[in-house]
C-alpha cells in the first residue's frame, strides 16, 4: 500500500469480514485484493482502464471493465453490504448519479477524497495556484470538495453518516477537521425513513 | 507439433433441440497436451462458423499453415499444452470430419443434403458433451472460443451447470443481433442462388462454389474493421500501375476478398455453411425467459468476457450485455474491452493480452478448486460441491430473484 493512501487502511477497518463488497474505480485492484485477503469479502470491481481491468484479473478478482457513471446499472437494488468510491468521486462529471446509485446497490457506501479546504489547498489556492490540479500537471478535471460541502449534498442526497475518519499525514485529526484534514473517508446509509430508490 | 484429428461415433441418437433425432453421430476431434491423473486439467475449445477441430500444429511436417488458433494454443500460449490437457472438435452441421449435412444418411445411403435436421448451438455442446464424456473427463476446467465459438462457452455452463468450472469467452454473444442475422441472410441468399446449389442435391456433381465464394467474401468483410481494411488495403490497385476503365480485379481489396473467397470453397461445403450460420441466427439465451439473467440461474462457472473495440460484427455492447445478466446473477464475473483495430478477427489475432488474462485466470482457478471450500477469500466451493452451494453474492441473487417463472419454450423451426 502507498504511504499516500492511508485512506486505503481506514477503509479496510471500515468493511465488515466477508460482506459483499462492490468497488468502484477499483484501479489495479490493490485495496479489492486486500480486502479479500484481510476481510474475506466477496469483491467486484468496475475499472474504466484497460490495463487496469487486466492486472485485477490477473489478481484473480471480478472485475467490470466500464465506466461508473454507467456500469452501476448491472446491479440489482441492494446487492451490496459496501460499494466503496475511494479518491474518485472528485473526477466524476456526474457524482451525484453515482452516489444515488451507490445507495441503491449498496446498504452501505463508503467515501474517500481529499479535502479541498485543508490548509495547505487554501494557501495554495490563496498563493494564486489555484484550487484543483494545475494545466501543466496532466491530471484530469477535478472538483474542489470540502467537508461541510460534502455533508450538505449528502442530506440532499437523503444519506446519513454512520462513520467519518478525518485524516492527515499522520493520523486521524479531531479538532478543526475542516481546514486539518488532508482526506476523508465517509460510511454513509439512506437514512431509514427515506423511499427506497 | 505434429497432431492427428480422431473420429469417435456415437450410435445413439442424439436428441435435438428441434425434436428431430439424430443417428449415428460422428465427431472428430483433436487433443493436446496431457490429461492429468485428477482429470481436472481439460479444456474444450470450440471453433467459429468456419473452423474444424485443427486448432494448433501441423498434420504433417509439410503443412503449409498450421491450425486456426496456432497463435493462441501450444507450449507457454495463452492455452498451454504443457500445463493443459485441450480439446476441439468439429461441430455437429460441419464438414469437416463430424456428422453434418454431407455425410451419408444410414437411411437412404445417400448424402443427408437438406434432409439433415437443422441444428442449433445447444446441440453442438450436446455433441461435445457426449465426447467429453467418452474421453472419461467429470469436469471441464474450462470452455473457450471466439464468436460462435464464443456461443458455445456460453452455452456450456448454461446446459451443464456442473461439468464446467469456468467460460472464456471471446467476441461473442448471448443472442445473435438483428445484424448479424442480415449478416448470415445474405451469405445463405447467395448460395441458394447459384444454380448448382439444386436445393442442397449437388454431392456427386458441380457443387455451388460461386455461391459459397461469394458468402465467404461477405464473411471477410464482417471479419475486418474499417480502419484494418484502409490500412491492409487503402487504396491500393493489384498488379497495375492505373485504373483500367473495366471490370476486371483491380483494387487489392477485391483480390483479397476473390482469393480467400475461391480457396474456401476447396475446404468447405456450401450446405454446412447454410447449418451452421442458422444455428448462429437462432442462438439466444433469453428464449423462454422474462429476462436474459434468468436464463444464468443455476449458472456457477466463473466467466472472463472479452470484446474487442473495433469488431462490429459482434460489438462490446453485447457482451456487455451478457456480463450484466452474469453479475445480475451473482456470478464471479470479469469482463474487458481489448483496444484493438482488427475487427472481429481480434480475437484470433490479438494472442498477447489474451495470454495475459487467460494464464493468470486458469491459474487462479486451479487454486480455487484446489483450496477447501469455506476458506478465507474463496467464494467458491469445492468441485464436488458446484450445484449445490453457490457464493454469497449468488445466493444473494437468487433469493432477491425469488421464484423463478419458467416460460414453455417454444418449439424451434426448421429451416
Amino acid at each position: 500500500m502507498t504511504p499516500s493512501r492511508p485512506d486505503l487502511d481506514v477503509i479496510i477497518r471500515m468493511v465488515p469480514k466477508g460482506a459483499r463488497v462492490l468497488d468502484l474505480g477499483c484501479g489495479d485492484g490493490t485495496l479489492l485484493a486486500e480486502l479479500v485477503e484481510k476481510q474475506g469479502v466477496q469483491g467486484r470491481g468496475v475499472e474504466v482502464d484497460e490495463a487496469n481491468v487486466r492486472a485485477c484479473v490477473s489478481r484473480g478478482l471480478s472485475v467490470r471493465h466500464g465506466n461508473i457513471e454507467e456500469g452501476l446499472a448491472d446491479f440489482p437494488d441492494g446487492m451490496f453490504d459496501v460499494v466503496i468510491l475511494s479518491q474518485t468521486v472528485a473526477y466524476l462529471n456526474r457524482p451525484l448519479g453515482v452516489l444515488e446509485e451507490m445507495a441503491r446497490v449498496g446498504r452501505s457506501a463508503i467515501i474517500s477524497f481529499e479535502n479541498a479546504g485543508y490548509w495547505r489547498a487554501r494557501w495554495r489556492a490563496v498563493r494564486g495556484r489555484g484550487g484543483g490540479s494545475t494545466l501543466a500537471s496532466g491530471l484530469p478535471r477535478i472538483r474542489s470538495i470540502t467537508l461541510p460541502q460534502f455533508q450538505e449534498t449528502l442530506q440532499q442526497l437523503g444519506l446519513r453518516t454512520e462513520e467519518s475518519i478525518l485524516l492527515n499525514g499522520s493520523g486521524q485529526v479531531r479538532r478543526w477537521p475542516t481546514i486539518r484534514a488532508r482526506a476523508a473517508v465517509y460510511r454513509v446509509a439512506r437514512f431509514p425513513s427515506a423511499p427506497p430508490v | 507439433m505434429i497432431v492427428h484429428t480422431q473420429q469417435i461415433t456415437c450410435e445413439q441418437a442424439l436428441r435435438l433441440q428441434s425434436g428431430a433425432r439424430l443417428a449415428p453421430v460422428t465427431l472428430a476431434y483433436e487433443t493436446y497436451g496431457t490429461l492429468n491423473a485428477e482429470r481436472s486439467n481439460a479444456i474444450l475449445i470450440c471453433h467459429a462458423l468456419s473452423g474444424d477441430a485443427h486448432v494448433a500444429g501441423r498434420h504433417t511436417t509439410q503443412d503449409r499453415k498450421p491450425g486456426w488458433w496456432d497463435e493462441a494454443v501450444g507450449p507457454g500460449k495463452a492455452f498451454d499444452t504443457d500445463r493443459y490437457f485441450l480439446i476441439c472438435s468439429n461441430v455437429i452441421g460441419g464438414c469437416s470430419g463430424s456428422t453434418g449435412p454431407s455425410s451419408i444418411n444410414p437411411e437412404t445411403g445417400r448424402p443427408y443434403g437438406l434432409s439433415f435436421p437443422v441444428v442449433t448451438v445447444a446441440d453442438m455442446v450436446e455433441a461435445q458433451r457426449w465426447l467429453i464424456d467418452a474421453l472419461g473427463i467429470p469436469a471441464l476446467l474450462s470452455v473457450t472460443g471466439g464468436s460462435m465459438g464464443g456461443m458455445q462457452a456460453i452455452q456450456w455452463p448454461v446446459s451443464y451447470p456442473d461439468r464446467v468450472h469456468s467460460a472464456i469467452v471471446l467476441a461473442s454473444t448471448a443472442r445473435t443481433s438483428a445484424q448479424t442475422i442480415a449478416l448470415n441472410e445474405v451469405p445463405r441468399q447467395a448460395i441458394y442462388a447459384d444454380p448448382n446449389w439444386n436445393q442442397g442435391d449437388y454431392y456427386g456433381k458441380e457443387p455451388p462454389n460461386a455461391g459459397l465464394a461469394v458468402a465467404r467474401m461477405i464473411g471477410h468483410i464482417t471479419y475486418l474493421s474499417e480502419t484494418s481494411m484502409r490500412e491492409k488495403f487503402g487504396r491500393r490497385l493489384q498488379e497495375r500501375e492505373r485504373y483500367g476503365y473495366d471490370f476486371a480485379t483491380e483494387f487489392e481489396v477485391e483480390s483479397y476478398l476473390k482469393y480467400h473467397g475461391n480457396r474456401f470453397t476447396a475446404r468447405f461445403d456450401a450446405n454446412s455453411f447454410l447449418y451452421i450460420t442458422k444455428a448462429i441466427d437462432y442462438f439466444d439465451l433469453s428464449l423462454g425467459h422474462r429476462e436474459l439473467a434468468e436464463a444464468f440461474a443455476a449458472v456457477r462457472a466463473k466467466f472472463l468476457v472479452l470484446s474487442y473495440s473495433s469488431d462490429w460484427l459482434y460489438p462490446p455492447e453485447q457482451s456487455e450485455e451478457l456480463v450484466r445478466a452474469l453479475l445480475r446473477n451473482g456470478i464471479d464475473a470479469s469482463y474487458v474491452e481489448i483496444k484493438s483495430d482488427y475487427g472481429h478477427d481480434s480475437f484470433l489475432l490479438e494472442v498477447d493480452r489474451l495470454g495475459e488474462l487467460t494464464r493468470d485466470f486458469l491459474a487462479g482457478l486451479e487454486r480455487e478448486i484446489a483450496r477447501p471450500a469455506g476458506a478465507p477469500g474463496n467464494p467458491s466451493a469445492s468441485p464436488g460441491e458446484m450445484v449445490e452451494k453457490g457464493t454469497p453474492l449468488a445466493a444473494w441473487a437468487a433469493k432477491a430473484r425469488g421464484g423463478l417463472r419458467k416460460v414453455a419454450v417454444p418449439r424451434q423451426e426448421t429451416a
